[in-house]
C-alpha cells in the first residue's frame, strides 16, 4: 500500500507552493486589469470633458452671433 | 485556514478565466461591432470607440461566462466542450457566475457612462438574449433555438452603429438581420457533424430532433434569404460597387457550398467534409461582407 498523499507533508508543501503561484498570477492579472481601467475611464473622462467644452464653446459662439447680429 | 494541514485546492488561473469569455467567438463579435462603428454614417473620438467596441467584447465574454455557468452538466457531456474550465474541474460554478455577472454588468454601465443610454440598453438586451433567452429557455426546448436565439449574434453591428449615431435606423437593423439569417447555415452545419454529442447530452438541435434531411433543407433555404437579404444594403443603402460585388460573390460561394450540403446524404461513417467547408466558410464569409462593408466606405 503506497502513503495517502494527503498524509505526505511533501505533497502539501508542493500544493501550497502552486496555490502561491496561482494566486499571484491572478492578482497580477487582476492588478494589471485595474491599471487598464483607470487610465481607460480618466481618458474617457478627459475626452468626454473635451466635448462637452466644445459643445458649450459652440453654443455661446452661436449666442454671440445671435446677438450681436 | 490552516493551509498546510488541509488539503489544498488551487484556484482557477487568469487563463481559465479568460477561456470563460469564449474568445475565439468574441473575435467576430469585435469585428462586427467595429465594421458596424465603422460603417456608420459619422465620426466617433478614437478613445471612445476603443471603449465602446471593449464594452462589446466584455458583454459577450459576460454572456459566455454565465452560458457556460449554465451549461457547465451539458459540456461535460459533450466532446467539444469537456475540456472548457468548469466541465474539467478547474473552476467553481460560483467563480463563473459571479464573473459572468461582474462582467455583463461593468459593460453595461460604462458603456451607459462613456458612449449613450440606447447603446447601453441594446447591449444589455444582447446579454440577457444570450444569457437567458437563448442558454435557459430555447437551447433545451426547441430546435429552433439556433433560429430565435440567433439574434444574440446579431446585435454588434446595431451596438456599433448606435454608438456612432446615438439612433438606429433601418441600415444598421439590415446588418442585424444579416447575421440572423446566416446564423441558421452557420450552426446547423456544425450541428450536422457533431450532432451525436448534442443527442447525448438531450439537447433538441435541428439534427437530433428532425433529422439530418430537414437540417440540410433547412440550411439551404436560410442561405436563400441570406444571400439576396446581403444585397439589400447594395441595392437600397446606397452602399458601392465595392460592397454590391463582394457580397455578389460571396454570396454565390455560400450558395454553392450549401447547395451541396442540403442535396446530399450522409453515408455510415462519414467524413462530413462538405458540412465542415460549409462551417469554416461561413466564418470567412461574415468577415469578408463586413470587411468589404467598411472599405466600401472608405473608398
Amino acid at each position: 500500500m503506497g502513503q495517502d498523499p494527503d498524509q505526505n507533508p511533501d505533497k502539501h508543501d508542493f500544493d501550497l507552493a502552486a496555490f502561491r503561484a496561482r494566486q499571484k498570477a491572478r492578482n497580477r492579472a487582476l492588478g494589471l486589469l485595474l491599471g487598464a481601467l483607470v487610465v481607460l475611464f480618466f481618458a474617457i473622462t478627459v475626452v468626454k470633458l473635451g466635448v462637452q467644452a466644445d459643445k458649450r464653446h459652440g453654443s455661446s459662439l452661436l449666442y454671440d452671433s445671435a446677438q450681436h447680429g | 485556514m490552516d493551509l498546510v494541514s488541509t488539503p489544498v485546492r488551487l484556484p482557477a488561473d487568469w487563463r481559465d478565466f479568460y477561456a470563460l469569455t469564449k474568445p475565439r467567438v468574441m473575435t467576430l463579435v469585435i469585428f462586427t461591432g467595429l465594421c458596424g462603428m465603422l460603417a456608420a454614417p459619422g465620426t466617433i473620438h478614437p478613445v471612445l470607440g476603443f471603449a465602446a467596441i471593449l464594452c462589446i467584447a466584455v458583454g459577450a465574454g459576460g454572456a459566455a461566462a454565465l452560458n457556460q455557468w449554465w451549461e457547465a452538466d451539458i459540456d461535460a457531456g459533450m466532446k467539444r466542450t469537456a475540456k472548457r474550465p468548469l466541465p474539467s474541474g478547474r473552476m467553481e460554478r460560483e467563480s463563473a457566475r459571479d464573473f459572468g455577472f461582474a462582467l455583463a454588468g461593468g459593460a453595461v454601465v460604462t458603456m451607459g457612462l462613456a458612449i449613450g443610454w440606447l447603446a447601453a440598453a441594446i447591449l444589455a438586451i444582447s446579454i440577457f438574449y444570450y444569457a437567458w433567452v437563448y442558454t435557459v429557455w430555447l437551447k433545451p426546448r426547441t430546435p429552433q433555438n439556433i433560429v430565435i436565439g440567433g439574434g444574440a449574434g446579431a446585435f454588434p453591428p446595431l451596438i456599433g452603429w448606435v454608438a456612432v449615431t446615438g439612433h438606429i435606423t433601418w441600415m444598421p437593423v439590415v446588418l442585424f438581420l444579416i447575421i440572423f439569417f446566416w446564423t441558421p447555415p452557420h450552426f446547423w452545419a456544425l450541428a450536422l457533424f457533431v450532432q451525436t454529442d448534442y443527442a447525448k447530452v438531450g439537447i433538441p438541435m435541428l439534427p437530433v430532433v428532425a433529422g439530418e434531411r430537414v437540417t440540410r433543407r433547412q440550411i439551404l433555404l436560410y442561405t436563400l434569404l441570406l444571400v439576396p437579404l446581403s444585397l439589400v444594403p447594395w441595392a437600397f443603402a446606397g452602399t458601392g460597387a465595392v460592397y454590391g460585388v463582394a457580397a455578389a460573390a460571396l454570396g454565390l460561394v455560400f450558395l454553392a457550398l450549401a447547395l451541396r450540403v442540403g442535396l446530399r446524404h450522409s453515408v455510415p461513417n462519414d467524413t462530413m467534409k462538405p458540412e465542415k467547408q460549409l462551417f469554416a466558410y461561413s466564418v470567412l464569409y461574415l468577415f469578408a461582407l463586413f470587411a468589404a462593408l467598411v472599405l466600401d466606405r472608405f473608398v
